[in-house]
Order: C-alpha cells, then sequence, then structure tokens
C-alpha cells in the first residue's frame, strides 16, 4: 500500500527505550559491524545491494521521533546510501541537527561497514543485515558464479517476524522485581580527544582458540572474560582492588526463546571477579567465570531478568510520566547502571554465509562505542576477531589482554586505527 | 605484514612500532584498513564565536560607556537585553535548523514570549497585545502552510507543528476577553483567521490528525 497519508510507525521495544535518552557523543550507542572481502568494494553494486536489501528489512527504513510519553519510529521517505567512510567509528547517529536513518553503510577499501544505532537493532539483528548484503553485493559483482541473494539467507522468515518486539511477546508479570548489581572498579584515565574511540583488532585462528579453551574445559566467551578480567586487574592500583572487576555480556535471548525479530532481543549479563579477596591466577578467574555464566545463564535466570527490566516499562506512573521527565530519570538509572560494569565483552558467536559467498569474504568483525571498554567479538571460518574500542589514551588493558594470550600459544595478529608516530595519542 | 617480537604478535597496516608495547616492528607495512580522517568541520563555530565575541565587545563598551555618563539613564540595559532577546532567536533558529516546521514553532513561541517581555518592561503601552501578536501568528501560519508545501512533507511531518500554530492563534482572545487590548481589530482577525484555518484542518486532514495524536501520545 503506497498512500501518502498512511504511516507506518513502530513503538521501541523495551531495551531501545532507554537508549535515545543517554546517547551522547562519548556514548554514541552505535555498534559497527565489518565485513572484509577478498577484493576492494564497488560502490555502485554496493549501492544497488543496498537498495535491494531495504526491501527486506523495512524496519531500517525509519527514523527516531519524540512523543509525549515515548520514543517512537516512523516509516520515513529518505534514502539509504552507501558512502565512502568518512566519519570517526561509530560516530553517533541521534541525537542529529539533522533527521536521519538509523544506520549507516560504509565502505573503505575492501571492508563494508554497517553502523546501526542500537535503538534500531541488537547485533543479531544487524549481523542478518549486513550478511543479507554481502551476500546481494557479491551476487552483483560475480553473476557467473550463481551465488544465492541475501533473500535466501532467512527463507520463510516474514516481515512481521522481524519487525516483532519480543520483549513483549515472552513478558509476563514478575514476581520479584530488579535490583542493580554492586558497583564495580571504574578504569580510570585520560580520554581521547573530540571523542574518539581507538580500535585495536585481534585476529586469531578459531580453531586454536576453540582447543585452547576446551583444553581448560571453558567456552572461548569465558576463557576471553576471564583473560579480560585479569587484563583490567593489571592496571589497577592496590587500593581499587576493594571493589570487584565487572565485565557485561549481552546475551542474545533468541537462544532461549524462539525469535526472528530483527530488532533489540538481548538481556546483560553481569560476571565479576574480586581480586581483592580471591587468588589472581587464570585458572582460579576462570573457574568463578564458568561458574557465573552456569549460574545465570539459564532461561529461567534470563527470563526473570528480562521480566523485571519489562515491568518497569509497564509501570503505569512510568508510562504516563511526560518524555522529558524519563530523559532524565533514565540518565540517571544509565549512570547507577553504568557503575556496576567496568568494561563489556560482547561475543555475537560464529557468522555463516551460504556456500559459494565464504571465499569472496576474508573475515568479519564488530566494535561498540558505549562510553567504556568494548571489546566484541565475532568469528568467521577460522578467524576469530576480537576488537577494542576504547574512548582511553591509555590501551594497557588491550596490550596485557593481547600479550596474555599470545602467551597463551595463540596467533595474534593486530589491526589498529592508531598512527604510531605520536605514540598513543593520534587517531587516524 | 609485520611483527613484534617482544609481544610475539603480527601487525597489519602501515605501522612502524607495536601498537602494544611499542617496540620497532620488522617486516613489510601494509594498508591501512581504517581511513585517515581529517577533523571533522563545524561550518557555523567561526562565525558563531566572532559573532557572540562582538556580543560581549558591544555590551561590554555601552555598560562602560553609560556606566560614565550616569546622567543619561540605563539604555545599556536595554542594548543588552536586545542583544540577549536576537541571541535567543538566532539559537533557537540554528538549533532547530534541521526541521524548518519545528524552527517556525520554536520561533513563534520565543519571539512572542520575547515581544510580550519588551513590553511589560517598559511600562506595558499594550503593543506587543494589540498589534505584534495578531499579526505575528497568523504570519507563523502563513510560513508554516508554504514550507510544508513547498517541501512537500507529508502530513504526518507537518500536522503537529502547523496544529500548534493555529492553536496559538486562540491565544490572543485571552487579553481580548479580559479587556486588556486597545485596538481590537487585529485580535478578531486573527482569532478569525485562526478559526477558518483550524476548521479546514479539521475537515480536510481530520483522519490524519488522529493518527498523529496516536503516534505521539501513545503510552
Amino acid at each position: 500500500m503506497d498512500d501518502r497519508n498512511y504511516l507506518p510507525w513502530w513503538r521501541l521495544d523495551n531495551a531501545a527505550k532507554i537508549f535515545p535518552s543517554t546517547s551522547s557523543a562519548h556514548d554514541s550507542k552505535v555498534f559497527r559491524f565489518f565485513c572484509e572481502l577478498e577484493e576492494e568494494v564497488e560502490p555502485g553494486a554496493l549501492q544497488a545491494a543496498l537498495d535491494k536489501t531495504m526491501g527486506q528489512f523495512p524496519l531500517y527504513r525509519c527514523v527516531l521521533r519524540r512523543g509525549w510519553f515515548w520514543y517512537y519510529l516512523e516509516d520515513s521517505p529518505l534514502p539509504a546510501l552507501a558512502r565512502p567512510e568518512g566519519l570517526p567509528p561509530c560516530f553517533p547517529i541521534y541525537p542529529s541537527p539533522r533527521r536521519s536513518l538509523l544506520f549507516r553503510v560504509l565502505y573503505y577499501r575492501k571492508r563494508v561497514s554497517l553502523e546501526v544505532y542500537h535503538v534500531l537493532s541488537d547485533g543479531a539483528g544487524a549481523l542478518d543485515f549486513l550478511r543479507a548484503l554481502v551476500c546481494e553485493y557479491l551476487r552483483l559483482r560475480h553473476p557467473e558464479a550463481g551465488l544465492p541473494a541475501g533473500g535466501a539467507l532467512a527463507p520463510g522468515v516474514s516481515g512481521r517476524q522481524k519487525e516483532a518486539d519480543s520483549f513483549q511477546k515472552y513478558y509476563e508479570k514478575p514476581a520479584r522485581r530488579f535490583g542493580l548489581p554492586p558497583s564495580a572498579y571504574q578504569i580510570r584515565g585520560d580520554r581521547l580527544p573530540r571523542n574518539q574511540l581507538a580500535i585495536l583488532e585481534g585476529r586469531i585462528p578459531t580453531r586454536d582458540l576453540l582447543a585452547c579453551a576446551r583444553s581448560r574445559g571453558a567456552t572461548i566467551t569465558e576463557l576471553l572474560t576471564a583473560v579480560l578480567l585479569r587484563s583490567i586487574h593489571d592496571g589497577m592500583r592496590v587500593r581499587d582492588q576493594r571493589k570487584p572487576v565487572a565485565v557485561t555480556v549481552p546475551v542474545n535471548l533468541r537462544n532461549y526463546f524462539p525469535s526472528f525479530s530483527s530488532r533489540n532481543f538481548f538481556a546483560i549479563i553481569h560476571v565479576g571477579y574480586d581480586f581483592g579477596k580471591n587468588p589472581g591466577s587464570l585458572e582460579a578467574v576462570l573457574a568463578s567465570v564458568k561458574q557465573g555464566f552456569q549460574e545465570k545463564l539459564t532461561a529461567e535466570r534470563l527470563k526473570e531478568q528480562m521480566n523485571s527490566l519489562c515491568a518497569l516499562e509497564h509501570n503505569f506512573p512510568a508510562r504516563v510520566a511526560p518524555l522529558p521527565v524519563k530523559d532524565i530519570v533514565l540518565r540517571c538509572a544509565n549512570r547507577m547502571a553504568g557503575h556496576a560494569a567496568t568494561a563489556s565483552f560482547s561475543n555475537v558467536g560464529r557468522v555463516s554465509m551460504p556456500e559459494g559467498v565464504e571465499k569472496h569474504i576474508r573475515q568479519f568483525g564488530v566494535l561498540a562505542c558505549a562510553g567504556c571498554l568494548q571489546a566484541c567479538a565475532v568469528s568467521f571460518g577460522d578467524s576469530f576477531v576480537i576488537t577494542f574500542a576504547s574512548p582511553f589514551r591509555s590501551r594497557e588493558t588491550e596490550r596485557v589482554f593481547f600479550q596474555e594470550l599470545s602467551q597463551l600459544g595463540l596467533g595474534v595478529t593486530l589491526t589498529t586505527n592508531v598512527e604510531d608516530e605520536v605514540g598513543q595519542n593520534a587517531v587516524l | 605484514m609485520r611483527f613484534c617480537k617482544q609481544c610475539r604478535v603480527h601487525v597489519e597496516g602501515p605501522l612502524r612500532r607495536c601498537p602494544l608495547c611499542q617496540s620497532p616492528l620488522s617486516g613489510q607495512p601494509g594498508e591501512n584498513a581504517y581511513p585517515a580522517l581529517p577533523p571533522a568541520r563545524k561550518p557555523l563555530r567561526l562565525p558563531l564565536r566572532l559573532a557572540a565575541l562582538a556580543t560581549v565587545a558591544v555590551a561590554a563598551a555601552c555598560a562602560a560607556v553609560n556606566y560614565s555618563l550616569p546622567q543619561t539613564g540605563w539604555w545599556s540595559l536595554l542594548v543588552v537585553a536586545a542583544l540577549a532577546s536576537t541571541w535567543l532567536v538566532l539559537g533557537v533558529t540554528v538549533y532547530k535548523r534541521g526541521s524548518p516546521m519545528k524552527a517556525i514553532v520554536w520561533q513563534l513561541g520565543v519571539i512572542s514570549s520575547v515581544t510580550l517581555s519588551w513590553d511589560l518592561c517598559t511600562g506595558f503601552a499594550g503593543w506587543s497585545l494589540d498589534f505584534v501578536l495578531p499579526i505575528f501568528i497568523p504570519c507563523a501560519q502563513l510560513a508554516a502552510f508554504i514550507v510544508a508545501m513547498a517541501l512537500c512533507l507529508r502530513p504526518a511531518e507537518y500536522l503537529f507543528c502547523l496544529t500548534a500554530c493555529i492553536l496559538a492563534g486562540f491565544a490572543p482572545l485571552v487579553p481580548l476577553l479580559c479587556g486588556l487590548l486597545g485596538v481590537v481589530y487585529p485580535t478578531v482577525i486573527c482569532v478569525g483567521i485562526s478559526l477558518v484555518a483550524l476548521a479546514g484542518l479539521l475537515l480536510f486532514k481530520g483522519a490524519e490528525l488522529k493518527d498523529d495524536a496516536v503516534r505521539r501520545l501513545h503510552l
């Protein structure tokens, strides 16, 4: 239906509701997925592929608007354009002086990047979009190979299923309300100028990493979380060790509650370790992390957490509070929640691409801006890419992290956006 | 690809030193994975800063002259208030430059308030209520209508702002009914125009207006 007067709109999902109020220049709530191809990107084909992909993801053709009580998404005629990379990574999308779509498609040399404002989608949803885009692009670039189109990635999934708010679907009124975890150690230090992010990517052979984790009876996420906790501890002052180091780990709820939504559907768990009271060896930290994951990664616990967060949204006084009041309250809540986390680690998992497409792709990667140290990981084939995005000048945590992985016998290949001529202060 | 013997890591890109330990790297350099970006341009920043500096200079000069010649009255206060009013209106316009419809509504609110304040602070001769507001509000309504048509905006993009401008046209009824006006004709015409505009809006765009209200007021 192409009625100029009919305008599709969508309520924000539960997780998205906090992002517009808390986005700022240093905490843009924008994340980036990139796909590095084996060949230079051809802009014309990328634009054509983007135009086709937009048809499969109608929610991506929307802008964020302020209502009187809540923000909402509204369909927009703005064109989606593939542009050369000309802004710093994860540059804010909202608020912006000009209304724009809530994502960007960028290219630079062999890389196609998709930057998404978290209001629109979480990592899993955005990855679906990027996979469809890359499939479509490679099909256009290599018509002779008979590659599958992007639409083939999720056959039988309707537009409604992609747009669905799965938080609402699984919400049940909880018996217990939400409580904040205890406050955690905060990384201090000078920040980079102009809210820039220092990016450091480390590529590791997936097979070796998996073998390393299995030899310790752990998963890759557990091993890397333990190494990250130890790396943060390395930079702590003795008097800071009164507080535990806590890493937030987003969990894809689609793995626990069936959903094909390309919107937000995740929960966050806190995995902490008190270095002041416990030994700091990798074995000890890993054992604690494994126990933490086992306790928190159950459908019951995740549902409990999801329900308690959704309950806040369903609370009547909260619903009828005007949006400017909500903005202030959510900003305070975000600051309080921020005190409970030292850093964040998100493992998106394995990216699969259709047969025939894989040989044209070198690696996938992901990074995010959330105002604190962020580590994100994604694997494709035998390439496991961990990307640190840090607003700080110092990169001691990253140094210790990758040096420890190297000492574990893993081959690490680094890429960064930081120039070396003037030390650690210049970002490309 | 380059290699750091210290950290035992490979490094891609043109770096000459290890990004972890700053030791010199061995091996051949590669290509950047991220583009070198020039600092972001902020085109309005320099003119605005110059204008702000000029404003402060003028205000300071007037205050100094006025302080030296106290027998001339406190006219520098008026100069400072005029400069502040100009900046307020300019600020709103710059801040809302991405959305012309919102800019009109904000300008309507700010200019009306500033005009009323000036009238009240200068002895309340009533010129703001008699003439300025009843003339300015229909002008804002017309401007909103022209912008909406000229930019081919969709109903959802202009209805809320246009409705706000039209409803503002009924505000002069308050001083009219309270008997505060010396000259009533401009106010009567303003309210009449607003009434016709509201009727037109409801008759032609009533359904869209309802949709817009549902979107904006959803709980």
